[in-house]
């Protein structure tokens, strides 16, 4: 038999440079804001050091044999942060731009979030370096499940769960799913989350972030008075899919306005409030809110951004309030729906300016919240109604909120700092009660 | 007469102090009484399995020594076996065998679904440092993993072992197979898998089966004067609970004196002098009695939560409660019961009274399993329903033969093990 071709490495999904841990990294950035926290909480250098490097980090050739019958071979990681508080749990990606530092960022991340919804997780992240649109769907789905063979031995529903991320959907957990089954020769659920709900998905995981979101939001409002003698709140919502949309449907039926929204195409905005299921209906149908009709400002991201309004909430992309438009900005409070979209700069702009930020590491924790749930249900073989995901998810956002506002009134710290050494402390300290094995 | 060729001598005579002769007598009287036959006689009082480790551990100077480690698993007809570790230089394997076996009854008496075992270490741990310590517990957990597992041993604290030390066995066994497992060991701190209420379990268990006795014989929570031997994790927190469930705690005790006052006392203040000063004996607000008078004061309820061979021949005679609930392990000798019994002195048991920590530790197993951790109120209302339903089955056993409570507590402990036993049958 002769060899199979091997085709050509033009492909933009092959082949990325691998850059060392070095202090120029976006996990060594991540990090300074972790250090700060130990150092204010005065934790002793030895004990935090081991958060300092992720625990493991597996690198796994990809080989794939195309719909031509050409071989290609992808690069997959899977970086496990810290393991203290549990099995790790991160997103699976599928990204054409997969960095290694960036992964490490993300899993890095995840410890520190699930630290602070109280979740019993590490963190992790990983994915492959492909371009979903260029692959066919039996391409991706070849490289997926070689993916999670090659990367069988570390993980499982108590060593490392994969999640989904950017551009790896239901389906693609299915596939994983499915895999990890077959090599075991018994059915196991609880391996990944984020699957479709016949093979063990958790009702509410399409809309957990939003679902978290509306309850810290209502915290927050009541714990900076916001409402005062006012029935309703004035909200700006950037964002119009799963988080943003599924948000505003739910501020909306709680009786809050919705002044503003916007998706990537532009933003709407009316003082008085939008139709929110019209508009969302419309991009339902067209898949967009470009030419949506009704009564409204017609704007750009940008614009919508410093409108006024009571609480403003970016749900959709990281970096959008900064040095440029973070003195604009016109609201009461700011709460991170997407990851990172207040830049570190902006976010000491808005606190000269007394506009309190409610970080997202603790805003949109549903979703990892939800996650576990799902993780709880496949151990146990047993799916929660609705309705107690929802009461559950209700009662973990609202315990994390107690334990960040009891750090912040604790150390006189900001809400960010404090969920960072809320996190920092749950980890260092289960860390240092495992101790070191040898 | 047992007729199996492994059964273990029965020893003529009772030592009186000797509680592990003493839990072996009263099994005996239990299973007299449900006319087990030789046999399942012989394998109810015979170990299932014994394993001693040798523990080589470099110390911080740099030598080695090696320790001697053991693990005994009494009977896991019922299910994975359940019990302590303790790290003390008195350790030896008939003290580990007994506490074993004791754990099995009290696994059964509240139906939770675990056999007994029990480990232990010869070592004194006041003389070893944290980090000789740390690398003793992971050595002689590795000594023993062939036969622990979620599904096979499950330790938990003991003598001189606490939360920490669980953790080392989790961290221990978890980088063993490969994955987390928090299930291989209860008593984890709250962060690695620890269940709420769990600190607070068994004297919450002792005021559970107190106020069962008093309904059981007619007496009025508020009308109960209660004398507390401890006040520590169980006769304090359980002296506590009692006094907001409306009960009279007149008198409380640590190591050194016990404080009287016939009016009852400010238990939540007793309790934090306690911790502020670690003595009772400058606690002004009551008088000062020595403890060797405390468990003769007048009183209603009498509540041992101290140490084992309290009540015993020498003084049960001058016992003046009517309701004795044993928070202890071990406190009252056979001699005593039976003086105890002849006067109509009511004794809630040990292996029902103070099972409520074992209980909890079965919620943070289960907890452990599913992944999910349960709100304290719902570990304290599932709580109350096990202590609930154990103590009327032991009442009502304790009728159907017309025991005592104690008897009847073992029949029930033994017919549950007795009857899983028949129906798993022997494997072969």
């Amino acid at each position: 038999m002769s060899p199979l071709p091997i085709t050509d490495m033009s492909f933009d999904d092959l082949l990325p440079s691998t850059p060392p841990l070095d202090e120029e990294t976006p996990f060594a950035t991540m990090m300074g804001l972790f250090d700060e926290a130990a150092e204010k909480l005065l934790i002793e250098a030895t004990a935090y050091s081991i958060l300092r490097k992720p625990d493991r980090e597996i690198t796994v050739a990809v080989p794939v044999k195309l719909d031509d019958g050409t071989l290609a071979v992808f690069d997959g990681y899977r970086v496990q942060h810290n393991m203290g508080l549990g099995p790790f749990i991160g997103a699976l990606r599928l990204d054409p731009n997969l960095r290694v530092d960036e992964l490490r960022a993300l899993a890095g991340w995840m410890t520190w979030k699930c630290a602070v919804m109280n979740v019993p997780f590490g963190g992790a992240a990983g994915g492959i370096r492909i371009n979903r649109n260029r692959r066919s769907r039996g391409e991706l789905e070849r490289a997926v499940r070689r993916y999670t063979a090659s990367l069988i031995d570390v993980v499982g529903p108590d060593r490392d769960i994969f999640s989904p991320g950017r551009a790896a959907d239901e389906e693609v957990m299915g596939w994983v799913m499915d895999t990890i089954s077959s090599h075991e020769r018994h059915t196991t659920t609880a391996v990944v989350t984020g699957k479709p709900t016949v093979l063990g998905g958790s009702s509410h995981h399409h809309d957990s972030v939003a679902q978290g979101l509306r309850v810290i939001l209502k915290l927050a409002v009541e714990h900076y008075d916001l409402l005062g003698d006012a029935e309703s709140l004035s909200v700006i919502v950037q964002g119009a899919g799963s988080v943003g949309g599924n948000l505003a449907r739910l501020l909306r039926t709680e009786g809050h306005r919705v002044v503003g929204l916007a998706d990537v195409h532009g933003g709407f905005y009316n003082a008085d409030g939008l139709d929110i299921d019209a508009l969302l209906d419309f991009k339902e149908e067209t898949g967009s809110l470009e030419d949506a009709p009704g009564d409204f400002e017609r704007l750009t991201n940008e614009e919508l951004l410093t409108r006024r309004c009571d609480v403003l909430i970016p749900c959709a992309v990281p970096n959008v309030i900064t040095i440029r438009n973070a003195s604009g900005v016109n609201a009461r409070l700011v709460v991170e729906g997407a990851h990172g979209p207040v830049t570190a700069r902006a976010d000491r702009i808005l606190e000269s300016r007394g506009i309190p930020v409610v970080p997202d590491i603790l805003a949109n924790g549903g979703g990892v919240v939800v996650h576990y749930f799902e993780w709880v249900q496949n151990r146990m073989g047993y799916s929660w109604l609705e309705a107690v995901v929802s009461n559950r998810l209700r009662r973990f956002m609202t315990e994390a909120w107690d334990a960040v506002v009891e750090m912040k009134v604790d150390r006189k710290v900001r809400l960010r700092t404090a969920a960072n050494m809320l996190a920092v402390t749950r980890v260092a300290a289960a860390d240092k009660m495992r101790g070191v094995f040898a | 007469m047992p007729t199996g060729t492994a059964a273990a001598e029965d020893t003529p005579q009772i030592d009186e102090f000797n509680p592990f002769q003493a839990m072996a007598e009263r099994f005996a009287v239990a299973a007299d009484h449900l006319g087990l036959e030789g046999g399942v006689r012989d394998v109810l009082r015979t170990p299932d399995r014994e394993m001693t480790v040798a523990i080589p551990v470099i110390m911080d100077d740099g030598s080695t020594r090696v320790f001697r480690g053991y693990r005994v698993q009494h009977n896991f007809s019922r299910g994975p076996c359940k019990g302590g570790i303790r790290f003390a230089p008195d350790v030896n394997i008939d003290e580990v065998r007994a506490l074993a076996a004791w754990m099995t009854w009290k696994c059964s008496v509240v139906d939770v679904p675990f056999g007994g075992g029990k480990g232990g270490v010869i070592c004194d741990p006041r003389e070893l440092s944290e980090t000789e310590l740390e690398r003793i517990t992971r050595r002689y957990t590795t000594g023993i993993m062939d036969i622990l597992g979620p599904d096979r041993d499950v330790p938990a604290p003991d003598i001189n072992t606490n939360e920490r030390t669980m953790a080392w066995i989790m961290d221990t066994y978890s980088m063993h197979v490969r994955s987390t497992t928090t299930a291989i060991v209860t008593g984890k701190p709250l962060a690695l898998g620890g269940s709420k209420g769990r600190t607070e379990a068994t004297g919450r268990g002792v005021m559970i089966s107190c106020r069962e006795a008093m309904q059981k014989i007619g007496m009025r929570p508020e009308d109960a004067r209660v004398v507390v031997q401890g006040s520590g994790n169980v006769g304090g927190i359980g002296a506590m609970l009692m006094h907001r469930e409306g009960m009279r705690i007149v008198s409380l005790s640590d190591m050194y004196c016990s404080v009287y006052n016939d009016r009852g006392l400010d238990v939540p203040a007793v309790l934090a002098h306690l911790r502020e000063h670690r003595t009772l004996e400058t606690y002004k607000e009551a008088d000062i009695v020595p403890n060797a008078e405390q468990l003769q004061l007048d009183c209603d309820v009498l509540v041992p939560a101290a140490v084992e061979n309290q009540i015993t021949s020498r003084n049960a005679a001058d016992i003046k409660a009517k309701l004795i609930v044993e928070g202890a392990n071990g406190p009252t000798t056979v001699i005593a019961d039976k003086i105890l019994e002849e006067r109509g002195v009511v004794v809630v048991p040990d292996i029902l009274a103070n099972a409520g920590g074992v209980t909890v530790s079965y919620f943070e197993w289960v907890q452990d399993r599913a992944g999910f951790f349960w709100t304290e109120e719902i570990v304290n209302s599932r709580l109350e329903l096990i202590m609930t339903n154990a103590f009327q089955a032991v009442d009502e056993t304790a009728k159907k033969y017309d025991v005592s409570l104690r008897i009847g507590a073992y029949i029930l402990a033994v017919d549950r093990v007795a009857k899983v036993y028949k129906l798993r049958g022997i494997y072969s």
